[in-house]
């Protein structure tokens, strides 16, 4: 049923494949704009970087004290605050929210240290060999360079437990596919864009497989639902390099 | 105890979602037309929110194991035993007897029981989660030969049939239609709508067919397509039910029930919460107009709406009291 | 006797407000059809009275009311009902639903007790009807 509707996913990634980032990017100030009455998103001005994700982190941290926000959703560099009612006045609520930007400070969660252990190459690295192509790097190296990588967790989303790693060396970023795989097996270690993450479903995905991790990243039953946490550090372990 | 004695796919366990976890990644779901679910239950003497089937294939059929308190409400031509219920209607199953729905015109059917559906709560709902595959009955939809536990009923009515005005009907002066049909949904301008230049409009302006490529997960919308002059470049965000997003290709999607939580396609305009249930009812095939809203008329909308519950959760209990008081003279 | 309309309230309230007056709690009233029987509420005025349609007398055709379960607006419609259902007369099975009173945004279903044919729609549509108020009458299958 899922596959009627592939979820548009994050194309954050496809900033330094293309043209250099347009709207809304280029922004100056924190820009705020709604979905439906009672969800506003904050965009962070700027780069898709740390520095503006631990302000996101920071904002996210402030909003929990707001008795009338019914959910909180750090994204890329942006927060959606969903309000539990309709707000009466949009324009206090955009007031309320630039406000605690200003004041957010940039945080350093001192997360966990998780390690994935990786089989690299092999069945499911169904696009070493492209991502080899459009690098010029030999298998070998593109596999190097992503688990010699330490790796933040910038937010989880799009799927249960799916942490969006940031910290992808630079020579191995490669832009999501235009046509997705339809069913790319949970547990594949992909790349998309500047970001690296292990799918946790299985089911139709834009990025690209480099290798399989045999971790299962959420549990609907467990206490902590998912491993990773936003602040986490990732590092990927070479079980086995099949190439 | 319930049995299921014909189901199409797609049927499933739904109750008003688990919202709260869209930080780790984990979608809502919950009822399409959770107006429809509440009612359901309020005829029952349920809560609100307990979980109850929600049916969009048809036909489905159930058979009561035992004598049941259940309501039928949304759409769905419903009888038992070959005698046909009234719309939005609760009523009390004798054991053996069989539930029959049929497709009516609106996209979705709620059946909830006295007692609610028993199946065990993940992260605090019993929504089945098709995509998480958790939730319901093992995350899956409902099949033939699946039995269904049901809770104790708390406060069952002590009445033998009892409805609600259909809210298409009680609430007809705040959600109207178009005279030719078109559903009319309200909704704001979201984040890239501007940047839609001279399409914009055409995307208020112009109706939108409703494609087949839809289900629980979103709605892909046909039409003349709009486009940014531009491209638009976007950073992953947290996303929720009701926003319209616009691919490559110009055709908007409006994302539901089973969305994912984020997403990066531009977003021309964001659905009113309190449209939502309408969007729910609305048909593969049929044709909606969007609407710009505001806040106040949002919120003029959602005090409606918890009149119209509250209304039928407070009048269907006085009634149950009265007709009681009745029977004892 | 004959003349009186007891499914016109203003009959019934003038009727009740007698009763009061006079310090008694009911009546039974026959016509040629059928036993009407009303209660007054002492330890409730102004409520309304109680109107109970009794058995019909004996010899004559076989005529039952069918009354409001409950104060409300009576219509024979469902609110969602595309055609108006058909107008007597017509066979009516037992507890089949033949309209509703609607009481805010409840609807309470209105049943015929026992089969029969609908011979006569009593209120109309949207009419204000009180507890017992005839709305059908039907004729038994002897």
């Amino acid at each position: 049923m899922t596959s009627s509707m592939p979820q548009p996913v994050d194309r954050s990634a496809d900033t330094l494949a293309k043209k250099p980032p347009s709207t809304p990017a280029y922004r100056r100030q924190a820009h705020i704009s709604t979905i439906g009455a009672r969800a506003f998103l904050l965009e962070a001005p700027g780069d898709f970087d740390l520095p503006a994700q631990r302000r996101i982190w920071a904002l996210a941290r402030a909003l929990r004290h707001w008795d009338d926000l019914g959910e909180i959703v750090p994204g890329m560099t942006n927060l959606l605050a969903i309000f539990k009612t309709t707000p009466e006045d949009p324009d206090a609520v955009t007031a309320r929210l630039l406000d605690a930007w200003e004041r957010a400070e940039s945080i350093d969660i001192r997360g966990k240290t998780i390690e994935i252990g990786v089989h690299y190459g092999g069945e499911h690295a169904i696009d070493l060999a492209e991502l080899c192509n459009r690098s010029g790097l030999s298998a070998r190296e593109v596999v190097r360079l992503h688990y010699e990588g330490t790796y933040t967790v910038f937010a989880l989303g799009s799927a249960p437990g799916f942490g969006y790693l940031h910290g992808l060396d630079p020579r191995i970023h490669m832009p999501r596919k235009t046509v997705p795989s339809l069913n790319m097996a949970s547990g594949c270690v992909t790349i998309g864009g500047m970001q690296t993450g292990v799918a946790v479903l299985t089911g139709p995905n834009g990025w690209n497989s480099i290798g399989f991790a045999d971790l299962q990243m959420f549990d609907p039953t467990a206490d902590v639902p998912a491993i990773m946490a936003p602040g986490d550090t990732v590092r990927f372990l070479p079980e086995r390099i099949e190439l | 105890m319930i049995e299921i004695v014909d189901a199409g796919p797609f049927n499933t366990i739904q109750d008003l979602g688990r919202p709260g976890y869209r930080n780790i990644g984990v979608t809502a779901s919950g009822a399409m037309d959770p107006l429809a679910l509440k009612i359901a239950n309020l005829l029952v003497g349920n809560d609100e929110g307990d979980a109850a089937i929600e049916v969009q294939t048809f036909p489905f059929r159930l058979r009561f194991r035992e004598a049941t308190v259940f309501a039928v409400t949304g759409g769905g031509d419903a009888t038992l035993d070959g005698v046909a219920l009234p719309p939005w209607w609760m009523q009390t199953a004798g054991a053996g007897q069989c539930l029959e729905l049929r497709p009516s015109p609106s996209a979705r059917a709620y059946i909830a029981f006295g007692g609610g559906v028993d199946v065990p709560p993940v992260m605090g709902s019993r929504s089945t989660s098709l995509r998480g595959a958790f939730g319901g009955i093992d995350g899956r939809f409902l099949k033939k030969d699946d039995t269904l536990r049901l809770g104790e009923p708390a406060g069952t009515l002590p009445v033998d049939g009892l409805g609600a005005v259909p809210p298409a009907k009680a609430l007809a002066a705040f959600f109207p239609n178009a005279p030719d049909g078109t559903l009319l949904i309200r909704a704001l301008p979201a984040g890239e709508h501007d940047l839609f230049g001279a399409d914009a409009e055409r995307f208020w302006s112009q109706s939108w067919k409703i494609s087949s490529q839809s289900d629980r997960t979103g709605y892909r919308l046909s039409g003349e397509p709009v486009r940014a002059p531009a491209s638009v470049e976007m950073r992953s965000y947290g996303i929720v039910p009701g926003v319209v997003q616009v691919p490559p290709g110009g055709e908007p999607i409006v994302q539901m029930s089973d969305a994912n939580t984020a997403g990066g396609y531009p977003k021309i305009a964001g659905v009113v919460e309190a449209d939502l249930w309408r969007l729910g009812q609305a048909r593969i095939g049929s044709r909606l107009r969007f609407v710009r809203s505001s806040h106040a008329e949002a919120r003029t909308l959602d005090r409606a709406l918890a009149d119209y519950v509250e209304d039928v959760r407070n009048t269907s209990q006085m009634v149950a009291r009265a007709l009681k008081t009745i029977a004892g003279r | 006797m004959s003349a009186v309309d007891f499914s016109d309230p203003a009959t019934i309230a003038f009727l009740a407000a007698a009763l009061q007056a006079a310090g008694v709690d009911g009546i039974e009233i026959e016509q040629p059809a059928r036993k009407v029987r009303i209660v007054v509420e002492r330890d409730a005025p102004g409520a309304a009275p109680l109107v109970q349609t009794l058995q019909t007398s004996p010899g004559a055709t076989q005529l039952e009311a069918v009354t409001a379960p409950m104060a409300g607006i009576f219509d024979a419609n469902h609110p969602d009902s595309p055609a108006p259902s058909s107008e007597p007369p017509r066979e009516v099975g037992a507890g089949e639903t033949l309209g509703f009173i609607r009481v805010g945004s409840v609807l309470l279903p209105v049943k015929a007790s026992r089969p029969g044919m609908l011979t006569g729609r009593v209120a109309k549509d949207g009419a204000v009807v009180g507890y017992g108020d005839p709305l059908f009458e039907i004729e038994l299958r002897p």
